[in-house]
């Protein structure tokens, strides 16, 4: 089965998708229409029913909440922004929304307490505003990249950041953030370096997903992020992070495996599209966002990133 | 069912809850004046600790033995075993063994359970299933995935704290565990770096779902970690815990430690009284452990106050390494 023609069977009669079974939720719902866009279906009338769905999500404040049933807007209003734009879509108040959200550690209040206690600088992690996964947190990598690829994305749609001094700001402390957290294994994990003087070691779909963000980034850091991520997409044994690594390292013009098939199984155990092709790679489980993400990195290595590409 | 649960008065506030969560509302419950310790205790739900050596087949029939033993009447129940999934690792002691919860698995079958679902929401990693792969559970449990369900994306109720003792007002939690009739919390026995040691209390952050809050779970960081510990383990009253100790894991805990055999399995339904028996097993007082004592008070957590069954702590007892930031938690004897 084609990985449009699987995520249309899971979508729920509401318009949106699960994780798995069950409620639709925004995320999977915006990665769905995303993929489904990327394969050249925008247009079809489930995907305006995805865009339906999403549109009477978006709360008053201009966010979007994970599921409708959570009353707060979150980090998932990123998400929004990488859609193509449609019609009722208040996308500028999800703009304000997301360029307005900052970790908690932004806040003077923590700052000028760590500047009491001795333990900031100009030049550590808590220097830059990232963004969180849900308000009052503190920044982490996973909201602040998908942020960054947010922003940078509507600054495009407006003729790039240099027309957009406001956006350019924020992903340029969101370049910032990221870069700052990096481990010390060149990668990236949630966003914890270290703990109690020891160092945290990276995960593969965060350090794929860190590289897509920092796509165009020349600093030797990156270059060191590239080898890492390498690395990982040599073991990894998550078809997610295959595909954060394949979104991550293509972005820099490394060639991270030969291009797929676009066919999925929807079963443990039965081979991805991309073992079909004749590579050693994670089974996938049947949820959407490993099948959303399978095919989106499918289309970026054809030369259509939907992270990207306006 | 029939777990003694003294230390909690909580059973009118939970049942309003699980009411709520069981009937598949979506509307907020209210937990009541369930947050504050009693001053005086009464007494513990006994504490069973059991020799295992080896992560073998003879754990089936040392669950079985523990439900009896525990007088755990689940028939006709939904139970939910919560183990601790961290990390991608088959060959080091980061998650629950798939043995023992495969073990519990039959043995609450066995008991006449009309569920029995395994349930987890890592906190770091997103991609559960492909963790508890790597973990083992795909290949120890049969039919696994037919039979989890990622709390981090499960449906979810949002839940109204009244008087918590962390800053948290309310929180959107998982209905699977919201609507069993008992949770069974199988942590790994583990020190850990900020909150002293991680069992079956700290096993319960597993049940905020990340879908909302993000991974990791920071808003409970911030609202205080020994606090939130206390108040989830407040609003899971019908808690059975079971730890896995069989190695456990010392040093820098609850990543990056290392394996430390104990050789036990310790279990009760009081999971205060089960995890400051761990304490003292790990050799580190229960009562400087901040969430046990908000959760209890110091004086309740005296040795002597906590019925013990199997072997004796002091016959099982092992002394696990401690960052030196934790050195103050030594228990000595």
């Amino acid at each position: 089965m084609l990985y449009s023609e699987d995520l249309l069977s899971r979508q729920n009669a509401d318009g949106g998708w699960s994780y798995f079974r069950g409620g639709s939720w925004t995320e999977p719902t915006c990665y769905a229409l995303l993929a489904l866009a990327a394969s050249g279906m925008g247009q079809q009338a489930e995907v305006r029913r995805g865009m339906d769905w999403l549109r009477r999500c978006q709360r008053p404040d201009g966010g979007f909440a994970p599921r409708e049933s959570v009353k707060e807007s979150t980090w998932v209003t990123a998400l929004t922004l990488l859609l193509p734009p449609a019609e009722g879509f208040d996308r500028a108040r999800a703009e304000a929304w997301t360029v307005d959200q900052t970790g908690r550690e932004s806040g003077w209040v923590y700052r000028l307490r760590l500047w009491m206690l001795g333990a900031g600088s100009s030049t550590d992690s808590m220097s830059f505003d990232g963004w969180p996964w849900y308000p009052g947190a503190a920044a982490w990598v996973g909201p602040t990249a998908l942020s960054v690829l947010a922003l940078q994305k509507m600054a495009k749609r407006d003729g790039g950041l240099a027309n957009r001094s406001d956006l350019k700001k924020r992903v340029d402390q969101g370049v910032s953030y990221l870069l700052a957290r990096r481990c010390r294994d060149g990668g990236w994990n949630h966003g914890s370096t270290r703990a109690l003087g020891y160092d945290s070691d990276s995960y593969p779909e965060t350090t794929g997903l860190a590289l897509l963000a920092l796509h165009g980034v020349d600093d030797p850091q990156v270059t060191r992020g590239l080898a890492r991520g390498e690395q990982h997409l040599a073991v990894c044994q998550s078809s997610e992070g295959v595909s954060w690594l394949r979104l991550g390292l293509g972005s820099h013009g490394r060639a991270a495996l030969p291009s797929a098939v676009g066919r999925t199984a929807k079963q443990t155990g039965n081979g991805s599209n991309i073992a079909e092709a004749g590579n050693s790679l994670p089974a996938m489980h049947g949820g959407v966002m490993e099948i959303a993400l399978a095919a989106l990195a499918d289309a970026a290595q054809a030369g259509r990133n939907s992270f990207l590409d306006v | 069912m029939n777990p003694k649960r003294p230390l909690q008065p909580t059973r009118r506030a939970w049942a309003k809850a699980a009411g709520v969560a069981a009937a598949g509302v979506a509307a907020a419950g209210t937990l009541e004046n369930c947050s504050r310790p009693p001053a005086r205790v009464q007494a513990w739900a006994p504490v069973s600790i059991y020799r295992a050596a080896a992560y073998s087949e003879e754990l089936y029939g040392l669950v079985r033995r523990m439900i009896a033993e525990h007088a755990l009447d689940v028939r006709g129940k939904r139970v939910v075993l919560k183990p601790n999934l961290v990390e991608f690792d088959a060959h080091t002691v980061i998650n629950t063994n798939p043995k023992l919860v495969h073990a519990a698995l039959e043995a609450f079958r066995a008991a006449g359970a009309a569920d029995v679902r395994i349930a987890e929401g890592p906190g770091h990693r997103r991609v559960t299933l492909d963790l508890a792969d790597a973990g083992g559970y795909f290949a120890t449990v049969p039919k696994f995935e037919s039979l989890f369900t990622d709390l981090n994306l499960d449906e979810t109720t949002k839940l109204d704290l009244v008087r918590p003792l962390s800053k948290l007002q309310s929180l959107y939690l998982p209905n699977t565990v919201l609507g069993c009739d008992l949770l069974v919390s199988m942590p790994k026995l583990k020190t850990h770096h900020w909150a002293g040691a991680t069992l079956s209390m700290k096993n319960l952050f597993g049940v905020v779902p990340g879908g909302v809050y993000g991974w990791p779970k920071n808003v409970l960081h911030w609202a205080g970690i020994p606090q939130c510990i206390a108040d989830l383990h407040t609003l899971f009253p019908k808690t059975f815990a079971i730890v896995d100790g069989i190695v456990g894991m010392e040093g820098n805990g609850p990543i990056q430690g290392t394996p430390r055999t104990a050789g036990v399995v310790v279990a009760g339904a009081s999971p205060v009284a089960v995890d400051a028996t761990c304490c003292r097993i790990m050799g580190l007082d229960p009562a400087r452990i901040q969430y046990l004592q908000l959760s209890a008070g110091v004086q309740n957590l005296a040795e002597e106050l906590i019925p013990q069954r199997g072997e004796r702590i002091e016959s099982v007892a092992t002394s696990f390494a401690l960052l030196p930031e934790l050195a103050g938690l030594r228990l000595s004897r």
